[in-house]
């Protein structure tokens, strides 16, 4: 009889107790002085939440010769990373800024199809066909690069991008922000991909 | 016994119940794993093995399942039941005890575990020095009170308060704490610079601070690995005579807010949960191999210098893949790097019950040996009575 009421008394305070004792409290420190930072890990997007993870850094990336580009004036550069072979933070009026990078890896990736519906998942949108793709994808020839340049917004994301097959690999080109900033700073983006260049071009 | 309490007891004792249990496991381990391609690890955890109900949603129908909790709980109510009732304490049977025993061990390690078990992580740069590490996805509104010039004193507010919508008091803020509106993940832009959509015209307007001119448009959670839900909060504070106003509160916003009241100053910072530290960690160096003419990596290396105020430790530290750093009930472990940018990520996990598993598998490797021991012992005891000695 006693057991029996231990055993419920046991299921009753595990029911009751086990989420109160993970809520987290208010709690109150002391701590000397620091210089408030500039801006929170956070607020640089998800993708700097924290450097490269270990489980990213495996993945090769193209090696070999690399495209030289030249970026606007207004566009602040970021370290490359053991990912990113060229890194811009885009500012905005006011806003975050947004995220420019630029990877590459060997082969092709997947394919375009691919790329680009990774690129929509990236901002909640919904794969596109392969024919819908077809129509959304601007190509253009420069200094003997093919690019294809795709543009997607989900009213408040958007998603600039340009894919380039370059000797056996595949650079990407991708500007993420606030889709009303990003309206204001395609053509700059368009012009930057002008820049873009096989390191022999003159 | 009254007839009630033995059908109680028979149904904890049942080995049926052993077997039902252990097949809604199979299924719950089933469906979490389903389940993890949409809500990634850490959602999973929570919401099916952390829970008593976890919820299947599989196309548009929602499966409840007992949770890992219930599951959990009751497998061990039901063990423990048996040992009481079913399994006589003799040393023939002393394996089987034990084994149970290492079994009971094991359930509850995962309960303290769940419960006590702090995982964050620690971001340094060469060079820097920081005493404190980062939640991986939880959020606090620190209220500061700046006034000191050489000391902060810190009001840290879990954002999971913020998200109850509670009033928040506590003795160290002359003012209360109400959250107006809180949006687990959002993304911010300029008030003025485009029509708003229709989310974003719902929230409620700052009328202090920075957030007067911001745009707050609520995003879907994410459950992806690499991404972060970024919280925004409107929060009024509310001191003896009334409101003070309200202020947005996100770590979207690039710097703090600062306010004045009843002389003192004050700072707004809506960021990632800290867990301060009683001594500091300087980051000297990080160190990056590749295997030669690849970039595959060989070694991820970061070294420490590890003070404490009090100057009892003082000392450098070598951390890399296998070789955590152990200081004051933490475990440091290397866990990213970016060494184009010397900078190391090391995470910070703190689990009091990290002995249990250990001890559990001990037990249950030496009452193993000890059943099959005895086992053997008790056949070839049989077998040389019964063998009889050949007649020639």
């Amino acid at each position: 009889m006693r057991f029996t009421i231990l055993l419920l008394a046991i299921t009753a305070a595990l029911c009751f107790n086990v989420s109160g004792c993970r809520d987290p409290e208010v709690t109150t420190y002391r701590v000397a002085k620091e210089t408030p930072p500039a801006a929170s890990a956070a607020a640089k997007g998800p993708a700097a939440a924290g450097p490269a993870t270990m489980a990213n850094t495996p993945v090769p990336t193209a090696d070999g010769e690399s495209l030289t580009w030249t970026a606007p004036a207004h566009w602040q550069a970021k370290p490359a990373t053991a990912m990113r072979k060229g890194s811009y933070a885009v500012p905005t009026d006011g806003g975050p800024p947004a995220d420019l990078s630029i990877t590459a890896f060997p082969g092709d990736v997947g394919g375009e199809p691919a790329n680009i519906n990774r690129w929509r998942g990236q901002i909640q949108l919904s794969p596109a066909s392969d024919a819908d793709l077809t129509t959304a994808i601007t190509r253009f020839e420069n200094s003997g690069l093919t690019f294809a340049v795709v543009d997607f917004e989900n009213g408040q994301q958007r998603v600039l991008g340009a894919i380039i097959p370059f000797r056996g690999s595949t650079w990407f080109v991708k500007l993420t922000g606030p889709a009303t900033e990003l309206t204001k700073e395609k053509p700059a983006f368009l012009t930057f991909l002008k820049t873009v260049k096989p390191p022999s071009t003159p | 016994m009254n007839p009630a309490v033995r059908s109680v007891r028979d149904f904890f004792v049942s080995l049926g119940l052993t077997v039902v249990l252990l097949a809604l496991s199979l299924i719950l381990v089933f469906a979490s794993t389903l389940a993890q391609v949409d809500l990634g690890i850490y959602a999973v955890q929570e919401e099916f093995y952390r829970s008593f109900i976890a919820i299947w949603h599989v196309g548009g129908i929602f499966i409840p399942l007992p949770g890992g909790y219930l599951v959990g709980g009751l497998l061990l109510i039901n063990l423990l039941s048996a040992h009481i009732y079913r399994l006589k304490l003799e040393w023939r049977k002393a394996g089987i005890q034990l084994t149970h025993s290492g079994l009971i061990v094991l359930l509850l390690g995962e309960l303290f575990t769940g419960l006590w078990q702090e995982d964050f992580q620690m971001t340094i740069s060469e060079g820097d020095t920081k005493n404190y590490s980062e939640s991986f996805r939880l959020y606090e509104l620190a209220v500061i009170d700046t006034t000191d010039p050489k000391m902060d004193e810190v009001v840290a507010i879990p954002d999971s308060k913020l998200a109850g919508a509670a009033l928040v008091q506590h003795p160290k803020m002359p003012f209360r704490v109400a959250t107006k509106a809180y949006f687990p993940n959002t993304t911010l832009a300029r008030r003025d610079a485009a029509a708003l959509s229709p989310a974003a015209a719902a929230v409620p307007v700052a009328t202090r601070g920075i957030g007067s001119s911001v745009a707050v448009t609520p995003l879907p959670l994410t459950y992806k690995m690499n991404e972060m839900n970024v919280p925004s909060a409107v929060v009024e504070l509310i001191g003896d005579e009334g409101s003070l106003g309200s202020w947005l509160v996100s770590p979207h916003l690039g710097a703090p807010q600062t306010l004045s009241h009843a002389g003192r100053t004050w700072r707004l910072e809506l960021r990632i949960a800290r867990a301060y530290k009683p001594f500091s960690l300087q980051l000297l160096k990080v160190t990056h191999d590749v295997y030669v003419g690849t970039d595959l990596p060989k070694n991820f290396s970061s070294r420490i210098k590890l003070t404490t105020p009090d100057g009892h430790d003082d000392r450098e530290v070598l951390i890399y893949m296998n070789n955590p750093l152990r200081y004051g009930g933490y475990t440091f472990f290397q866990y990213q790097m970016d060494s184009s940018r010397g900078q190391t990520g090391l995470q910070v996990v703190r689990n009091p019950s990290w002995l249990l598993p250990y001890i559990a598998c001990i037990m249950m490797t030496f009452g193993l040996l000890l059943q099959f021991g005895l086992s053997l012992r008790a056949f070839i005891a049989k077998r040389r009575t019964t063998a009889k000695p050949a007649v020639v």
